[in-house]
């Protein structure tokens, strides 16, 4: 197969222009532009959609508050009351991954999160910033967040090892997750692009359909991706607030 | 694999930056508090209305219990009323008969003591009256003069014969 009809070719960056700062590239890309989409669609929706001064909200007012709830309930849930101020930043996440893969479901268009390093970025604003509030909030007691207690004392040597592992893997879980998601399944739509293209006669149809249904599920994964990355961001401030 | 090429990793860090800050601050500061007030805003007005309607129900309770009080407080006085009046009606009637009783009593025992009077009075002109009839009488059949007393007494004595 040759380079142009990989599957993966869809997730090739292409600069529109070429802009240097210093040593560093920072050319305007596809990606680039699917951000910038995803960033005004968020804005100009949640901005256009809400009238300050309306008593009962529009149906395109009701979906704006809907997402306020669905986050502030989801803090609030998991964290409680020291979430709150922390909502701002949790909300923003799962908003721009949601209309991030959202609008990478619009063919030909490019989905950022499909990015390691998109979604690592991400991943470590989140791990960074839940470590630092956890220093912040226990200082250097944080530390026993990887002593569990209740645990015969000769255990402590293979679960505090463990515990830290699974602490620092937690950027890269959360950012795999998301990566591996988008790229299996728009590899996969690709995968199956190509066979409708490749199947003799009408048999071409069969895939189309798994094609349709593969979107549906598509959409699905892009919001549960969203809800999965908000929901555990959650549970990470959570735990710096609340050492076990 | 593209997402493993470092050549665009910079580029892509730089604009992931740039518009999630951008998002961040835009929703921190703008998007989500309008949201938010308006929430509030309708939660406030939701709890005004239900404060507002309790309010009036009570009053409503309220006005009902005195229009109760008040339709008590008239039945119960319309009776008195009627109690008191009739009461007073009979009192009244009582006193108007007992004064046409003593009224007629008195006018029955003024006409019986006339009536005894005139008869009186008539049997005493009566009795004159045969006084005379007989000296008349006498004069005429026989020239008997007889004095009056004579008359009386012979009078008399037939009378009580003839009672």
């Amino acid at each position: 197969m040759a380079a142009k009809d990989s599957p993966l070719k869809q997730f090739e960056i292409i600069p529109y222009s070429k802009t240097e700062v210093g040593n560093y590239d920072i050319s305007f890309t596809n990606s680039s532009l699917s951000m910038v989409i995803t960033v005004v669609v968020i804005t100009l929706f949640l901005t256009l959609t809400v009238n300050p001064r309306s008593l009962v909200p529009t149906r395109m007012q009701l979906i704006s508050e809907l997402m306020y709830n669905f986050i502030a309930q989801l803090l609030s849930d998991t964290v409680g009351d020291n979430g709150k101020k922390y909502f701002p930043f949790v909300f923003s996440i799962f908003m721009f991954v949601l209309i991030g893969n959202m609008v990478g479901m619009v063919p030909y268009q490019f989905t950022f999160t499909s990015h390691i390093i998109v979604t690592f970025a991400l991943a470590s604003v989140v791990f960074i910033g839940v470590t630092i509030l956890g220093f912040v909030n226990h200082g250097i007691k944080f530390f026993t967040f990887f002593y569990i207690p209740g645990v015969p004392f000769y255990m402590h040597p293979l679960l505090i090892p463990i515990e830290v592992i699974s602490y620092l893997s937690r950027p890269i879980s959360l950012s795999v997750r998301l990566f591996a998601n988008m790229l299996a399944g728009h590899t996969l739509l690709k995968v199956f692009a190509g066979f409708v293209v490749a199947m003799p006669f009408f048999t071409g149809a069969l895939p189309l359909v798994f094609i349709v249904a593969l979107t549906g599920l598509e959409i699905l994964i892009a919001f549960l991706q969203a809800y999965v990355f908000a929901i555990l961001t959650c549970l990470y401030i959570n735990d710096a607030y609340h050492l076990h | 694999m593209p997402q493993l090429n470092p050549e665009f990793f910079v580029s892509q860090l730089f604009w992931l930056v740039v518009t999630f800050s951008f998002l961040l601050i835009f929703l921190w500061r703008i998007s989500l508090p309008r949201i938010g007030n308006v929430l509030k805003k309708r939660e406030r007005k939701i709890n005004e209305d239900l404060a507002a309607a309790k309010e009036l129900q009570l009053e409503a309770e309220k006005i009902q219990e005195s229009i109760e009080n008040q339709l008590k407080q008239a039945r119960s006085d319309a009776s008195e009323l009627i109690k008191n009046s009739s009461t007073a009606l009979q009192d009244k009637v009582q006193v108007e008969l007992t004064k046409i009783d003593k009224e007629l009593d008195i006018k029955i025992n003024q006409s019986s003591e006339q009536i005894e009077k005139s008869k009186n009075e008539s049997l005493s002109k009566i009795q004159d009256q045969i006084n005379e009839i007989t000296k008349l009488t006498l004069s005429k059949i026989s020239s008997f003069d007889v004095s009056e007393d004579e008359i009386k007494s012979a009078i008399k004595s037939s009378e009580r014969s003839i009672n």
